[in-house]
């Protein structure tokens, strides 16, 4: 019973940890390095660790929005994708990850972020937004 | 700006791929150039929205050696988008300075992911004394992924034929873009160069 009340505990400690982990992460601070374990909202944020970095190093207390983009393959959707964004004023930066599929977007704190005008946003350039994941600098 | 660039500018815009990316983002300008040993032209269009484009295209015809200008369409009737691919169904149409007598109407497609490129094209003119046909197979690699903002490069083999000149030619093709610009240009032994350059704005 010893034994099995340690384990128990153990386990218990590591889940802790774990979402502890991933509050951190959700409030965002250093994320060098280790974005790849990285939870938002539940799910695995899978991001270029070294263009995040780079993206995010001068975004100090604002928010990034993390899209998923299906049918992004080259550098005309991309570059589509950020003049239509760039044209909002709300939006701070925007980064596209070709590679990953990924266009990040930087707002103020302050912004509410809709998922729905920013699909409508991706659809005007052909392209479909398919998951959002929001995380604070 | 110096004589040298100027001339490097004129030379780089003169040469324009009609069937990459028929149609821009909701609010694009594309101007495109085409040079080969049957025509040049210039064509430049507006897409309102993602699914369709409208522009002018002027045509210098080597082989009927006339000038003339078409009104064109293109509207994407069918796309699907996945994680790594792009497929595109596209309907093209112009109609003619000359007359309500000479227009054109066809489609294309393609499918690409960053690594691999599959397109063709069908278009058949009708002109007052002459109807004809220009086909195409494309397909193609990109010997290395760039990021975004890279110099993007692809490595192609085409194969058209049109009606009025041959059988199928097929050639290589070369295929660089980067930014805002791209360039293509192919060469075979019996149609020569077959050259092309976009912008989009």
């Amino acid at each position: 019973m010893k034994k099995f009340n340690c384990v128990f505990l153990m386990l218990l400690s590591i889940s802790a940890a774990a979402q502890d982990h991933a509050m951190h992460d959700m409030e965002g601070h250093d994320h060098e390095g280790h974005l790849h374990d990285t939870m938002v909202d539940g799910k695995l944020l899978v991001v270029n660790p070294e263009r995040f970095d780079s993206f995010v190093s001068t975004l100090e207390g604002k928010q990034v929005a993390i899209i998923s983009v299906s049918g992004m393959v080259c550098d005309f959707c991309a570059r589509g994708i950020e003049k239509t964004f760039l044209k909002d004023k709300t939006v701070l930066k925007v980064d596209v990850d070709l590679s990953g599929g990924k266009v990040l977007i930087a707002y103020n704190p302050d912004k509410k972020i809709n998922f729905e005008e920013i699909q409508r946003k991706i659809l005007s350039n052909g392209q479909n937004a398919t998951d959002i994941q929001i995380i604070k600098i | 700006m110096g004589i040298k660039a100027l001339i490097i500018l004129v030379f780089f815009f003169y040469f324009v791929n009609l069937e990459a990316r028929p149609i821009s983002y909701s609010g694009g300008y594309t101007l495109m150039m085409e040079s080969n040993t049957m025509q040049d032209s210039t064509y430049y269009h507006y897409s309102p929205s993602y699914k369709y484009s409208l522009g002018i295209q002027y045509i210098k015809d080597k082989y009927f050696n006339s000038n003339y200008s078409y009104l064109r369409l293109t509207y994407l009737l069918n796309r699907r988008n996945t994680k790594n691919s792009q497929r595109n169904l596209y309907f093209q149409s112009g109609l003619s300075s000359d007359g309500l007598d000479h227009y054109f109407y066809g489609t294309h497609g393609d499918w690409e992911t960053r690594r691999l490129y599959a397109g063709f094209g069908y278009k058949k003119t009708m002109m007052e004394t002459l109807d004809y046909i220009e086909q195409y197979l494309q397909v193609g690699v990109a010997p290395y992924i760039g990021e975004y903002g890279d110099l993007h490069t692809w490595l192609m083999l085409k194969s058209k034929k049109n009606d009025l000149t041959s059988n199928w030619d097929t050639y290589p093709v070369l295929k660089f873009f980067k930014g805002n610009a791209l360039v293509e240009f192919g060469y075979s032994d019996t149609s020569n160069w077959d050259i092309h350059l976009m912008y989009r704005f």
